[in-house]
């Protein structure tokens, strides 16, 4: 493995090396990350404030990057965008901004107007909450600050909702039984369309009403309705921690966090146990709504019995995949099929103080003497390095293994987080009673024969 | 013929080639009759926009350049940027494994591009040793041939001087490191990252001739033309002892070091070509042509010869004409009936094309020579270097309405919504544009694909294109029922109003 041990001009001892030349990161800049969140709301339009090619690239990078997904009315191509050239970064890009704010509120089918700002603005110094402010009686608007070389993807998610609260929530009566689901980040989180609707189904079942915000249609009204939930649900062990917390802050809202979408009979039922505890909502009838739902999904789990035990027993494992889907794919992989996790690597480079929470998460909750290696990497080579001569016969990555997987590593891949090339995402995803199962169908799909 | 501006020299002293907007008077915006554009080509009047409403055409690093040059063999590449710029390249490990070995595709290779990864502090206090450190990781790492430098909108905005830091670090390093300038903010037109890429090709990579090579054959070959097209072009060229030397992507860095041995330069997309093929000429007199490419029947013809001229198979060529025609001019002919029997009026049938200023000058024969008529084009921009070449094709297939406009989703919805074409020839990028109750089909075939059914180029290609076209006219129900089912980004009043350009600021 090579060491890293580059330095950059800035004179403070740096550590992070998330800070430092990458090879193949697997998430992108912080205005890719309010791209991908405002696309995820159906009836909302990213407006960039950037150069022409932000759009573009994100519609490779992200939306294609991100399982295969076109970018619908609004995405790559038909995203409104400033397209920032010189002459702008010498006289100003606000003029150019104003324009596009006004003709796109007359032109686009709209609920919700976001202005994201990149690179350039910042660079050239753009007053952009004064245009946008400008445009706040003619529609919704809002601004997100978004430079690339301030932060990235994932925290983009978390910028949005800060802006979302400061610029356009107001106060509203708590509604009982009511949650907002925080955490999964649209493109970045591969199965974001599929896990928000199945946790939505799930919480159904033991009547809590959850607000997924995304893939819905009446986007400003599920905005809107944030601040009256009874808890912000966050499922992820980083990803919409700082949106809760702003939330919590601005509207007294509390939030309880799981370490990951739960995967499979366990997973799930512990969620739907502490949830309804927290709402006090928790009796007779949840236990019952599990009872009947462990009793199906692990009936379905005889059916792939026989090609487990007698092609792939008790088989060593490799992860490469952003915090929450590595946690609940290990866990649900360990606890539940008996597989042995040799290897997780954590790409979405979670910030340093949720890192503990993460390794602990992963070391003490396995149903297994053995204790995977916990890597957090974000650099492509560095993981690819990381993975040579280990006993695993499955990866758990994304398109970037893919290809690689037999060649390097004598190993199985199922791609299960971003960037996802090889696989398209629509409905796909491990949540829930039925969620071990589909993974389960994956995992022996790879090697699925006669027996 | 005439090259348009061909007597600019192309200048290797300077860092980077000039826009497209200055070397060939580009435009980004443009809708009326051909014949017009044309006209104003020739007075040097065009010129470029802006528009009030503007959508994500791409900039000149990502509308594909990124993705190109991630794909050289045996080289590194280093996005000077944040972290962002290079999402796009996120795919090259998969971009080529598509195409089985068997079909020419080396079974062992290995893509690299790093990140600079910049940050608010590089931003303050300059990126250039995060540049060398780069450098030096990509060397340490990869031990590539060539490294290339892509800058982005960020470096070029604080001013990282990329050439000294080059000159600085290049006696540590083995690889010929590659500056590309692409800053996104240069330029309008995406067409300036072609010129800037092949720029620095010119300047850093390009070899002198040890010896001249009589039998090769340069083809800078799109993505956007699939595997088969090469193997179709192998074949072709193969059958008169000639080899090609196909750039850039997929290519090793031999191959590009070799490009001032080869015979002649031969175009698939000459707006794409035309900087590497002029500036091999003025370096190492390695002569090109930019017209016709290699589409349709009667174009691979007169590309054969064009070929055949350069590398004295004169003969051999008109031989291998004669002998392809008479295996695939009747399977054309066949879909030419076909295509002319479907209107039960005995029109032709109608196609609107997404085609970009290369495709427009090479598909739009092809259209004729099958039946089809092209009442109207797109394309993403337009300048004068095929001046010659579209006045050619207004001669053979009549006059028409054309569209220039760096991918503004929003008017080629329009557009195609007023011309309502029997097919639209779409790029899949536009939008709500291809929910429609009409056929629909693509243009552009992505990736390396393998599939002889996705050629266009050649004799075969000319053939598989048009069962393609056969094809695309049995089922519409994708985009009817979408179009009946979703909803659409744009309100009526624009799509029902008569100007396409209605958000153009005129006189601009």
């Amino acid at each position: 493995m090579v060491e890293n041990n580059l330095e950059t001009a800035k004179e403070t001892a740096v550590t992070d090396p998330s800070i430092h030349v990458i090879e193949a990161p697997r998430y992108s800049c912080a205005l890719a990350g309010v791209y991908g969140t405002v696309l995820g709301l159906y009836d909302a339009v990213p407006l960039l404030h950037s150069g022409a090619g932000c759009g573009v690239g994100q519609l490779f990078g992200l939306l294609y990057g991100g399982g295969q997904n076109a970018g619908g009315d609004f995405g790559g191509t038909a995203t409104p965008c400033s397209c920032l050239v010189e002459e702008h970064v010498i006289f100003g890009g606000e003029n150019k901004l104003g324009n596009l704010v006004d003709s796109s509120i007359d032109l686009l089918n709209a609920e919700l107007f976001v202005v994201i700002s990149g690179c350039v603005p910042s660079l050239i110094g753009d007053d952009v909450d004064a245009v946008v402010g400008e445009f706040k009686d003619k529609a919704p608007v809002l601004h997100i600050n978004a430079p690339g070389f301030k932060a990235n993807s994932y925290e983009g998610y978390e910028l949005f909702f800060e802006g979302l609260a400061d610029q356009l929530l107001t106060e509203k009566p708590v509604k009982k039984g009511k949650v907002n689901i925080l955490g999964v980040v649209p493109y970045q989180h591969i199965f974001w369309k599929g896990e928000l609707k199945a946790i939505k189904d799930l919480l159904a079942s033991i009547e809590i009403d959850a607000n997924i915000i995304f893939t819905e249609y009446d986007t400003l009204e599920k905005l809107n309705d944030i601040p009256a939930a009874e808890y912000n649900v966050v499922v992820s062990p980083w990803n919409g921690h700082r949106a809760a917390k702003k939330l919590e802050d601005k509207f007294g809202t509390p939030f309880i966090s799981f370490p990951g979408v739960p995967v499979g009979p366990k997973q799930t039922s512990e969620f739907l146990r502490e949830l309804s505890k927290a709402l006090n909502t928790y009796s007779d009838k949840v236990e019952k709504v599990i009872g009947k739902e462990e009793r199906r999904s692990y009936r379905l789990l005889e059916y792939p019995g026989d090609a487990i035990i007698l092609v792939r027993p008790h088989s060593y494992f490799a992860v490469a995949a952003d915090s929450s889907t590595a946690v609940s794919l290990t866990k649900f992989l360990t606890n539940e099929i008996g597989y042995l996790p040799d290897i997780i690597q954590i790409t979405d480079n979670p910030p340093e103080e949720f890192r503990e929470a993460i390794v602990r998460e992963i070391t003490e909750n396995l149903e297994t003497g053995y204790s995977p290696d916990i890597i957090f990497e974000v650099d492509s080579h560095k993981i690819r390095e990381n993975f040579k001569d280990r006993p695993f016969l499955f990866l758990f990555g994304s398109s970037l293994e893919g290809p690689i997987a037999m060649s390097d590593f004598g190993a199985l891949s199922v791609t299960v987080a971003f960037p996802s090339y090889n696989r398209m995402v629509l409905v796909d995803n491990y949540v829930g009673y039925d969620g071990g199962a589909r993974l389960v169908e994956h995992v022996v799909t790879t090697f699925a024969g006669p027996l | 013929m005439s090259l348009g501006k061909k007597e600019n020299k192309i200048d290797l002293s300077k860092n980077t080639c000039p826009n497209r907007e200055q070397r060939a008077k580009g435009t980004n915006v443009y809708f009326g009759k051909a014949s017009e554009l044309l006209d104003e080509a020739k007075e040097g009047t065009l010129q470029c926009s802006d528009r009030k409403f503007q959508q994500s055409g791409g900039c000149v690093l990502n509308f594909y350049l990124a993705v190109r040059v991630s794909t050289i063999r045996d080289a590194a590449v280093i996005f000077n940027a944040p972290v962002g710029c290079s999402s796009s390249a996120l795919g090259y490990r998969e971009l080529y494994r598509a195409v089985p070995v068997e079909l020419g595709r080396p079974a062992e290779y290995d893509l690299h591009w790093l990140t600079t990864n910049l940050q608010q502090n590089d931003v303050v206090y300059g990126a250039s040793n995060k540049l060398k450190d780069a450098i030096k990781e990509a060397q340490t790492r990869y031990n590539p041939k060539a490294i290339f430098i892509l800058t982005s909108c960020t470096t070029g905005i604080i001013g990282e001087d990329i050439e000294g830091t080059v000159t600085e670090i290049q006696p540590e390093i083995d690889a010929t490191i590659v500056p590309i300038h692409c800053e996104g903010v240069r330029s309008r037109l995406v067409q300036t990252g072609y010129d800037a890429f092949w720029h620095a090709v010119l300047k850093y990579l390009v070899k002198k001739p040890e010896k001249k090579q009589k039998d090769l054959v340069n083809v800078a070959s799109m993505l956007s033309y699939t595997w088969q097209d090469r193997l179709e072009i192998e074949r072709l060229l193969g059958k008169v002892g000639l080899r090609v030397n196909f750039i850039p992507e997929f290519a090793t860095v031999e191959q590009f070091e070799q490009l001032s041995e080869a015979a002649v330069t031969a175009p698939i997309c000459p707006t794409y070509t035309d900087y590497i093929s002029r500036g091999l000429e003025q370096e190492f007199g390695v002569p090109y042509f930019l017209y016709p490419s290699p589409m349709g029947i009667k174009n691979t013809d007169e590309w054969l010869r064009r070929i055949g001229k350069y590398t004295d198979k004169e003969e051999e060529i008109e031989e291998l004409i004669k002998e392809e025609h008479v295996k695939w001019v009747p399977k054309l002919e066949e879909i030419r009936e076909q295509l002319l029997n479907i209107k039960e009026d005995g029109t032709k049938l109608n196609v609107l094309g997404s085609l970009g200023q290369g495709r427009l000058v090479s598909q739009l024969p092809y259209f004729d020579e099958i039946g089809l008529k092209s009442p109207a084009a797109m394309a993403q921009d337009f300048d004068d270097l095929l001046i010659e070449e579209l006045e050619e094709v207004l001669d053979t297939v009549g006059d028409f309405d054309i569209m220039v406009n760096t991918f503004q989703a929003s008017e080629q919805a329009h557009v195609t919504h007023k011309v309502n074409p029997d097919v639209a020839l779409t790029c899949p990028f536009q939008g709500g544009a291809w929910k429609r109750d009409s056929e629909i089909t693509r243009i552009h075939a992505l990736r390396g694909d393998a599939d002889p059914w996705s050629a266009q180029s050649g004799y075969t290609g000319a053939v598989a294109f048009g069962n393609f076209l056969l094809q695309s006219l049995k089922n519409k129900s994708y985009q009817k029922t979408m179009k009946e089912k979703t909803a659409t980004g744009y309100k009526d009043w624009y799509l029902e109003q008569p100007d396409p350009l209605y958000f153009l600021e005129k006189g601009k």
